[in-house]
């Protein structure tokens, strides 16, 4: 079992996201209470916490669509909300909803990214079929999006995030619609890809398997959002059911009560190893 | 294509051939439609047929005095039909490029937004006779009193409808699209503008057919070409067989852009799909 408590903030010169003792009020609702954090470069990252915790709220910060009241927020070495357009094809985001745009075929939904960043027509085209076929489309380019399955618009979706070539990508909640296996066979797709290239990957989430299945640490957030647990999981924890159950029940202790994910079985888990 | 199909939770590739092949079927209910219509219009030729037999002629004449009297305004009065039609086409293009514009501008810019909003209400109070008869005020060229007229009549309904469509556009679109940073153009252009077509071709088809009615009454105040001051004529030389007939050839042209309306709308908007109520 690797199970290591870490501190939420890091001094190393790698992190690629730095929150500090930030707050964000909306009217007299708090909704992020002095929450630190790091994000290093190249690592996946979940945010759980339960539904109302904050979670998205913390994504929006460092997205920099929405401004701290108190703390700092450095992205990159910028301030996300200050500095907006410095960031720009930096980032990209994956939502719980696909957020297809219905006129636009799958490939022409995957390319908008591109299109928006000044890529020229043929290579935003170009691209957008390669990140088509890396997340298993292909036959299925050029469909509108309402002849898509759930599965296959979310992967739309991924192919979009993933084909600006980001340095960051955030996913907010982006498999808690689908069913347990298609949820499972794609977070799998997606990690797999995201370690391929190498690229960070902030994860919002309220299923802790989802957080267990692909993170590299996870930070339990509480309501209003702020870190009540930190972990690192390595694979030999995710191989290890022993293990990812004894880290499961922890975080469920640290969300408080009962929090067992749907379709959650830790002692199947060997048998889903994600690598 | 069924519902269970389209939202199958299979994410391989090898059922998309099967699902492609399982298209909507709306064929069968536009067949229905043109089944309705020649049947409605039977009815009416039938009960034209029946009245003109117990009412004296200029009343009500035969259907068949009527097809005569069509065949007729088809040779001899083509040119007016044109007339019209090029008057109609030209209003209701301006008015579309205006009222979208006026109406992205009501959705989008909050400086102008509330003003160019007050305007169009105020104009959707006015009456289209108002208009008409200041038209005669303002304007020698009958042209420009048709044009004039059309343009603020049909104006505000493309205004408001696009501002709705702004309005209805969802936040989650937005953000997504913000997520990438993109000029204000670039938004307009990828998100805001594909959005408000739909909203378009509802206007169009909605105001198509008012949009003739307005432009034959403007042409029985204020010209003395077109295919309005030719009924005013047929009615002033007490030929009812013309006014009928002329009646029959409008109804036919509303007819036939609608047609030409649905045609165009079903190849720009077939990313949509049409949902079936019991």
């Amino acid at each position: 079992m690797n199970l290591t408590a870490i501190p939420t903030t890091t001094t190393q010169g790698d992190a690629f996201i730095e929150m500090r003792d930030v707050s964000k009020h909306f009217g007299d609702f708090l909704a992020v209470d002095q929450l630190s954090m790091t994000v290093r470069r190249g690592e996946i990252v979940a945010l759980l916490g339960r539904t109302g915790a904050g979670k998205s709220t913390v994504m929006s910060l460092s997205m920099g669509t929405i401004a701290p009241d108190r703390g700092t927020v450095r992205v990159g070495g910028v301030d996300p909300s200050r500095e907006f357009d410095a960031l720009r094809g930096k980032m990209a985001v994956a939502f719980q909803t696909d957020r297809l745009l219905p006129w636009r075929t799958a490939v022409e939904n995957a390319e908008l990214g591109l299109l928006v960043l000044n890529h020229s027509k043929s290579q935003a085209r170009e691209a957008a079929l390669h990140w088509l076929a890396r997340v298993k489309l292909e036959g299925a380019e050029h469909k509108y999006v309402h002849e898509l399955s759930g599965g296959m618009r979310q992967r739309v979706s991924l192919a979009r995030a993933l084909a600006v070539d980001p340095e960051l990508i955030f996913l907010d909640e982006v498999f808690s619609q689908l069913d347990h296996v298609t949820s499972q066979v794609l977070r799998r797709d997606f990690s797999r890809i995201v370690r391929e290239v190498g690229k960070t990957c902030v994860f919002v989430t309220h299923r802790i398997e989802d957080a267990l299945d692909i993170a590299d640490r996870i930070y339990v957030l509480d309501a209003p959002a702020r870190v009540c647990l930190a972990l690192s999981v390595s694979e030999q924890t995710r191989r290890d059911p022993r293990a990812l159950a004894d880290l499961h029940d922890q975080i469920a202790q640290a969300i408080g009560g009962d929090t067992e994910s749907p379709g959650h079985d830790p002692n199947h888990s060997e048998n889903q190893d994600p690598s | 294509m069924s519902q269970s199909a389209r939202t199958a939770s299979s994410v391989t590739p090898s059922r998309l051939g099967a699902r492609a092949a399982a298209r909507p079927a709306a064929r069968p209910g536009r067949r229905r439609d043109l089944t309705a219509l020649c049947v409605v219009s039977v009815l009416l030729i039938l009960a034209m047929e029946v009245a003109s037999r117990f009412v004296p002629p200029f009343i009500m004449p035969s259907p068949l005095v009527v097809g005569q009297a069509v065949l007729e305004l088809l040779t001899s009065d083509w040119h007016h039909v044109s007339v019209t039609l090029l008057r109609l086409a030209a209003a209701v293009g301006f008015s579309m490029l205006l009222g979208v514009l006026i109406g992205l501008l009501m959705g989008t810019s909050r400086r102008l937004g509330p003003y160019l909003n007050s305007l169009v209400i105020i104009d959707t109070g006015i009456p289209a006779l108002s208009w008409m008869l200041v038209a005669v005020f303002w304007f020698k060229d009958p042209e420009a009193r048709i044009f004039f007229i059309l343009t603020v009549i049909l104006l505000p309904f493309y205004a408001l409808n696009v501002y709705e469509g702004v309005r209805s556009m969802p936040k989650e679109w937005v953000d997504m699209m913000e997520s990438f940073r993109p000029s204000r153009w670039q938004l307009m252009r990828y998100l805001v503008i594909p959005h408000i077509v739909q909203y378009v071709f509802m206007t169009t088809k909605s105001v198509i057919g008012y949009a003739i009615r307005m432009v034959i009454f403007a042409e029985l105040v204020a010209s003395a070409v077109g295919v309005g001051s030719r009924m005013s004529l047929a009615q002033s030389t007490f030929r009812i067989d013309y006014v009928l007939a002329w009646t029959f050839l409008l109804v036919v042209l509303n007819l036939v852009l609608q047609s030409l309306l649905n045609l165009v709308e079903r190849h720009v908007l077939k990313w949509r799909a049409e949902a079936k109520v019991r």
